[in-house]
């Protein structure tokens, strides 16, 4: 779609879309090697921590954003530690800024379990593309064997996790958005603070542009839902470090204890409104039926899990604000998954093409929703 | 006889199961994941072969009625009636030897152009029952969509109850 670019959005993601558009013009990306990786290691610590040796250099499974590869760095001290590189793939099924994942990864340490950033290679000097280091996390994201589950495109835990790992889902999203945003170290986060819309509209126009860019054809239910999503935009009543993509999924657990390792996956935070995570949460696609019954993320029914929020935070979870963040929820997840997911694997801009073609089947599930959401109405 | 299409796939699905997907390396991750999901994908190519023009001939059928019914009440200012008269005429254009697949990306188009138009001047009476309609029509086709793609097994939902 060929329009004037909608330029109001956060200036670090109007930035990302300055150069996005040579790459789309770049030839088929190939998947990183793992002695080219290795190579690009050693010559990076070679510089970052001179006599250290990286080794045991493997790709990590799954994904179908950033290329990911776990390694051994043995430092001169004799002291051996794991760490998982996370870079660019030439375009990804979500553009976004290591920059800024480094940064939030850095500011929830102490508060929410998370990665610990250690290094960065911002502009790819050293690795082709932008990469950041992290330590490494044991733990899994779904249960050993979860194979089989009731329903839903959401991960399985069953019992006893899902008892164990309810609150400690519920505290992590608490805590995070708790911090003071404004006395953390964020240099690339700007915050939506001219009007009380401006949380909403800078949201939607990032997701809004990608649209413009990647949708392969027209669909008039995205186009309508769009237009629902412009008038229809919230006031913003207080701003919050918000995750971007929190759900079961996107954090490690330990199978055994029942405890949240580290929540992962920070590429989409930003300081917006609370209710945005909230939405993401409670997406049905994102959640399991069993027996009918609907569990966000598998842990909690959308009642429990809104007034748990409410009772735990003291905020007031606004329904009429939440719809608007359910629909923008299902509209975002159709421009990641058929929008930008899709024309990155017709560009083959990533090495997970075959994944992404596959993921794009999922498409019909969020319009479903949509228009569920829009013809259940906005709520009294 | 000439190989079938469903013939040639089925040996090449054969070949990456019994033959490639075996002797990939341990340590090749990647390239097993891959080779399941092109196994998986072919699989359900398979089954959606003969399928597929009726499939793409009723996208088609679903973009020209949600375009005929919001002709039909469309009403407003300039510029939703300058977007109906390119609706009417996309409508009306003589397909020839056109894909299904582009006759419905053109009217889905200009569908689009409606739908952003009437926003600004559409009358408030075909602002309702344009959003009712949309809603509707493209809730049956995200229904038939679904059960396209039911056999990628995402959607338990559909498999379960069709």
């Amino acid at each position: 779609m060929s329009m004037t670019p909608i330029l109001e959005m956060e200036p670090a993601l109007r930035d990302l879309f300055a150069v996005r558009g040579a790459r789309r013009a770049a030839p088929s990306y190939s998947a990183r090697k793992t002695e080219e990786i290795s190579s690009a290691l050693r010559r990076f610590f070679a510089t970052r921590m001179p006599g250290a040796t990286p080794e045991n250099v493997s790709r990590m499974g799954g994904g179908a954003s950033k290329e990911q590869f776990v390694f051994t760095l043995n430092e001169r001290s004799g002291v051996a530690n794991r760490f998982v590189l996370r870079m660019d793939p030439l375009e990804a099924i979500t553009e976004t800024d290591r920059n800024r994942e480094f940064q939030v990864l850095a500011a929830v340490q102490g508060v929410v379990p998370a990665p610990k950033p250690r290094w960065m290679d911002a502009d790819g000097e050293f690795f082709g593309r932008p990469a950041a280091i992290m330590e490494f996390v044991g733990g899994v994201t779904k249960p050993t064997g979860a194979g089989v589950k009731v329903s839903g495109l959401g991960t399985w835990l069953g019992e006893p996790l899902r008892s164990k790992l309810r609150k400690p889902f519920l505290d992590n999203l608490v805590a995070l958005h708790a911090l003071d945003w404004r006395s953390l170290d964020l240099p690339r986060f700007s915050a939506p603070t001219a009007d009380p819309k401006q949380a909403a509209r800078w949201s939607l126009n990032y997701w809004r542009q990608l649209w413009r860019e990647d949708a392969l054809e027209p669909l008039p239910i995205m186009t309508h839902a769009e237009q629902w999503l412009i008038d229809n935009m919230p006031d913003c009543r207080e701003l919050v470090l918000t995750h971007g993509d929190y759900r079961t999924g996107n954090y490690l657990f330990d199978e055994a204890a029942g405890t949240i390792e580290a929540m992962l996956d920070w590429e989409l935070a930003r300081i917006g409104d609370f209710h945005e995570d909230l939405g993401w949460v409670l997406m049905q696609v994102f959640g399991t039926f069993d027996n009918g019954m609907f569990r966000a993320s598998d842990l909690y029914e959308r009642e429990e899990f809104i007034e748990a929020y409410e009772a735990v935070t003291g905020r007031k979870v606004h329904r009429k604000t939440l719809h608007y963040y359910d629909v923008f929820s299902s509209w975002k997840c159709y421009v990641i998954v058929n929008g930008t997911g899709m024309s990155v694997a017709r560009a083959q801009h990533n090495h997970q093409d075959i994944l992404l073609t596959f993921l794009g089947a999922t498409g019909a599930m969020f319009l479903a929703d949509i228009c569920r959401l829009l013809k259940q109405g906005v709520p009294a | 006889m000439n190989p079938s299409i469903d013939d040639r796939l089925a040996s090449i699905i054969r070949s990456l199961t019994d033959i490639i997907l075996p002797a990939l390396p341990r340590e090749a991750g990647l390239a097993q994941e891959q080779t399941h999901l092109a196994i998986g994908h072919l699989k359900i190519i398979r089954a959606q072969l003969d399928l597929a023009p009726a499939y793409e001939i009723e996208e088609l059928v679903d973009a020209r009625a949600l375009a005929v019914a919001l002709i039909s009440k469309g009403a407003g200012g300039r510029a939703t009636t300058a977007a109906m008269s390119v609706l009417s005429a996309a409508l009306e254009q003589d397909s020839g030897d056109e894909h299904p697949r582009q006759t419905r990306i053109r009217i889905n188009r200009a569908t689009d152009e409606l739908i952003r138009q009437l926003s600004d001047d559409g009358t408030p009476e075909f602002r309702v029952f344009a959003a009712d309609t949309i809603v509707r029509l493209q809730s049956e086709r995200a229904l038939k969509d679904r059960k396209w793609f039911a056999l990628m097994g995402f959607d338990s939902d559909i498999m379960k109850n069709g």
